[in-house]
């Protein structure tokens, strides 16, 4: 039976209609159109569905929505504030660290969730960070330098 | 070269700002009105009779608005060899084949109804070794029918059927020279048996489409692939509809690699969409991808070689048996194009080859990243590295020796022309540094290098059409069909339009991938988008240019050839100017001349071939040429293996933007790294064994080298034929990585592994028996 649940999805409270079984995934993507969120597996493998809970990354294909009631949840839609790329999307641009761009948006968020905690990474704690994020297209040299750019960027800043 | 301010350049990608902030949609993203969600059910048998298949119960379920079974297919067939209908009809031939869809409101809907439906089996024996089912007498023929399909439309008729062995496909024959006797004169014959696994291009995207039913009585329908046109032809037959009814769009391609070239999601959605007049999505689960996601076909290689003592190649033998599965796939196509890999690189005066192949009751194959190449290119750079040692040559030595050179003809009768490949190994071999190492010790881990070189055919024959529409604004419109599936299609023509136009990137508007308003392009195949499309381009760059001289040559009254466009102005000598906008009328509109639309066709060569050797002029339409280098640890008591530097030099012509063929070449390494360690599709008597993520492994960020131990270079040579002299390189950047890191291996161990992939056990296993033996 569904039951209506609010959610804070990018600072805004959502109103949805939920089975006990409905994913954080399917409720971004078929309920509310953000679909910057992927499904590459269902299963919590490949990391494309990855968002960030309370500030942590998560599968949002293993997460149930009923689970994030008077959480704070960010997308990818949610990053940019006023038009204005987060460091981590303009060195994604800037270092040619997208291709297909199917896994950039859970990769950008983990990386968020990683600079967050740790804002002066080195390169293998990025590589560890990221490393549920897989990525077909790019062989992850050109991910991690913008990663490390844009950590770097925004110690400068 | 006159105006050359955007080749060679590294503009941003075009697509980045829509990937970065999740706006970029894929057709998986949408969903419309009273939209539908379909599932298939799939054969829990590799080989059985379908007696009886009962959906009344599947029917009647809540949510399903379709169902459907073979009885509800056309009787038009897919694959290279027409061998497979849509949905199986009386029987199936690998476990996975769908035997009936289900349209239902819901996903879950659609999954409960399966359960519902009864289909009744008589199973039959399978044949699951590709060497096994080849014999004469094999334990059973899958498709005894086979010498009455009809064949896909193929310029030459490359095929051919063994009746003496029933369960191949096609054998493919290559013969240059007189081997035999060249293999009676050489100092030395060394022959070697290889084996390549079969392969999920994992590309992060499943495979998908949504059709939508027009009322017209046709369709639109939104597809996940690399061959648009090529889909749309197909589909028309599949779905009985005629061109003028099918409408099909790609958006962006969340991953390919050559693996979204199935016809069945698309078809089953468009048939599912007519029934029950509904749009319908169909999505493959990831386990789905695994089961009929058109894998790499599993390939054994026997390669022997006659060499003269000075390190000469004087004869090649190969022989390749392909188990391409249940239905022919692209594999029958597969089996041919391999013998091109096989001649791409080296010098081989008398050259034979016999491809085969095979059915099996495996799940059915189709085109992999190379096409052939990846599967030879492991074979002969593996053997060229044991002639080397054989011979107690250096292996780039032997490699220098052999290498074909501009104006020499090649095995298949070809003139070489455009090979940087001396150059690539010169490159990653000072990068890399002495090769070999010398094997250093630190406790258990052994350190290797390792290099090999490879070589990517482009396909002959193959057309590109593009339009370049001029806005009013001046902004230039590129109208293409190649898809954009990661590797920066768009924005490499952009940059292109932008150069011809002597304007900036950001004058140039991208509309591509939709068969009601842009034009044909064969398909985003075999590396051939930049060459083609890029060919396609500037003919309609030249028209549309021609166009705008034409009205300004009156309205500036000076001779069109005086005439010059820079930043959206028409320019004469003097002082006189016109901007483009002001050739448009205040309606946008330019009297007598209407839009400005340059059209541009190109034709890639077309050559025939001779049907029992393969000669030809210009089998294929050019070679990228590359290199590999690699240096590995290697723990001689666990077996583990450590890449600690890898990097590649690639020929691809004139580079348009460095950055992205950087971007292949890292990637090309990444799935070669999950190639040469850890990749391979199991079966167990046609049963997938490894159908994810989980226990299907693909490289993850620390699977790789840290990124001051990762290099890709360039050393193009131009090609006379390519946009500003571009050739193509996708798919080439994956060849030469597994035979590299097994020379590295090698190396540092001693062990030589000839069946991919190369784990810790076979590494440990080639340890003991070298132990045992010394």
């Amino acid at each position: 039976m569904k039951k209506l649940i609010q959610l804070k999805i990018n600072g805004e409270t959502a109103e949805v209609a939920v089975e006990p079984r409905t994913t954080l995934l399917h409720v971004l993507r078929e309920d509310l159109g953000l679909t910057g969120t992927k499904e590459g597996c269902g299963i919590g493998d490949c990391g494309a569905c990855t968002v960030l809970l309370d500030g942590k990354p998560v599968a949002s294909c293993l997460t149930l929505a009923v689970e994030v009631r008077d959480r704070e949840v960010l997308t990818i839609e949610g990053l940019s504030k006023d038009g204005e790329l987060h460091p981590l999307q303009r060195a994604f641009i800037d270092h040619f660290a997208v291709q297909c761009g199917f896994c950039t948006p859970g990769m950008i968020l983990s990386a968020k969730a990683l600079l967050d905690r740790n804002p002066h990474p080195v390169e293998e704690e990025v590589r560890q960070a990221l490393s549920g994020n897989l990525c077909r297209c790019t062989g992850y040299v050109k991910i991690v330098e913008a990663v490390l750019a844009a950590a770097e960027y925004m110690q400068s800043q | 070269m006159k105006e050359s301010s955007m080749i060679g350049k590294n503009v941003p990608r075009l697509d980045a700002l829509e990937k970065v902030t999740g706006k970029a949609k894929y057709s998986v993203d949408l969903n419309l009105p009273g939209m539908l969600h379909a599932k298939v059910l799939r054969s829990p048998f590799p080989h059985a009779r379908i007696i009886h298949i009962d959906t009344t119960e599947a029917e009647k379920a809540t949510g399903v608005k379709a169902v459907i079974t073979g009885r509800d297919v056309s009787e038009e067939k897919i694959g290279f060899i027409r061998d497979r209908y849509i949905l199986a009809r009386d029987r199936v031939r690998f476990l996975g084949e769908a035997v009936a869809a289900v349209a239902a409101d819901k996903v879950e809907a659609a999954e409960e109804a399966l359960e519902l439906i009864k289909v009744e089996y008589e199973e039959l024996p399978g044949v699951f070794d590709a060497e096994e089912a080849m014999k004469p007498n094999p334990p059973v023929v899958i498709h005894p029918d086979l010498y009455t399909y009809a064949l896909a439309p193929n310029p030459t008729p490359l095929y051919r059927f063994e009746p003496d062995m029933p369960n191949v496909y096609i054998h493919r024959q290559v013969l240059q020279g007189d081997p035999e006797r060249a293999f009676r004169d050489a100092d030395m014959v060394i022959e070697n048996r290889f084996f390549m696994p079969s392969a999920q291009h994992a590309a992060i995207e499943p495979h998908n489409a949504i059709a939508q039913p027009e009322p017209d009585g046709g369709l639109t329908i939104w597809i996940s692939t690399h061959q648009l046109y090529l889909f749309k032809l197909n589909l028309c037959r599949l779905l009985g509809l005629p061109s003028s009814k099918l409408r099909v769009v790609s958006l962006y391609i969340g991953g390919a690699f050559g693996g979204k070239s199935g016809l069945a999601v698309p078809a089953i959605a468009g048939l599912l969409a007519s029934k029950s007049r509904r749009p319908v999505k169909f999505v493959l689960n990831r386990d789905e991808v695994f089961l009929d996601g058109n894998n790499r076909e599993a390939m054994t290689l026997c390669v022997k070689d006659g060499i003269r003592k000075d390190g000469t190649l004087l004869a090649r033998q190969m022989r390749l048996i392909l188990d391409a599965g249940g239905y022919s796939g692209t594999t029958a196509l597969v089996a041919k194009n391999a013998a091109f890999g096989a001649i791409g690189t080296y010098n081989v005066p008398n050259f034979k080859l016999d491809s085969y192949a095979v059915a099996t009751n495996n799940p059915p194959t189709g085109p992999h990243r190379g096409f052939g190449s990846t599967e030879v290119v492991w074979a002969i750079e593996s053997q060229m590295n044991m002639i080397a040692e054989k011979l107690s040559m250096d292996p780039m030595e032997i490699r220098r020796k052999n290498l074909l050179r501009e104006g020499v003809v090649d095995s298949l009768g070809m003139v070489t022309h455009s090979i940087g490949a001396g150059e690539c190994l010169d490159k990653i071999s000072d990068w890399l540094g002495t090769v070999p190492a010398t094997p250093q010790n630190e406790g258990a881990w052994r350190k290797g290098r390792g290099i090999a070189l490879c070589n990517k055919y482009t396909i002959g024959g193959t057309d590109s059409n593009v339009f370049v529409k001029v806005h009013p604004d001046s902004t230039l419109e590129v109208r293409h069909s190649a898809n954009e599936i990661g590797q920066g299609c768009d924005t490499v023509l952009a940059q292109m339009a932008a150069n011809e136009f002597a304007t900036s990137i950001d004058k140039v508007k991208i509309v591509s991938c939709d068969t009601a308003i842009t034009p044909y392009e064969e398909a985003t195949v075999s590396s051939r988008i930049t060459f083609h499309a890029g060919n396609a381009l500037l003919l309609a760059c030249k028209d549309a240019k021609n166009q705008i001289l034409q009205i300004a040559s009156k309205k500036l009254e000076a001779p069109s050839d005086s005439l010059e466009i820079k930043d959206g102005v028409v320019y004469c000598q003097g002082d006189k100017a016109i901007r483009i906008v002001d050739l448009f009328s205040p309606k946008g509109f330019v009297p007598g001349g209407g839009e400005i639309m340059g059209r541009g066709v190109f034709s890639g060569p077309r050559e025939n071939e001779d049907p029992d050797t393969g000669q030809g002029k210009r089998p294929v339409t050019y070679y990228a040429h590359g290199a590999t280098a690699v240096e590995v640890l290697v723990n001689i008591e666990t077996g583990e293996i450590k890449i600690t530097r890898i990097g590649s030099c690639f020929d691809m012509g004139q580079p348009i933007n460095p950055k992205l063929c950087e971007g292949q070449m890292e990637g090309g390494m990444g799935m070669g790294i999950g190639g040469a360690l850890f990749e391979e599709i199991v079966f167990d008597k046609g049963l997938t064994r490894n159908a994810s993520f989980c226990d299907y492994k693909i490289p993850s960020s620390i699977d790789f080298p840290t990124k001051e131990n990762v290099i890709s270079l360039i050393a193009p040579v131009l090609h006379s034929e390519g946009p500003y002299g571009a050739k193509g390189l996708g798919e080439g950047s994956l060849l030469a990585v597994a035979p590299a890191i097994a020379e590295a291996i090698y190396n540092a161990t001693g062990v030589r592994i000839r069946d991919l992939p190369i784990t810790k056990e076979k590494i440990l296993k080639g340890l003991n028996l070298l132990r045992s033996s010394s």
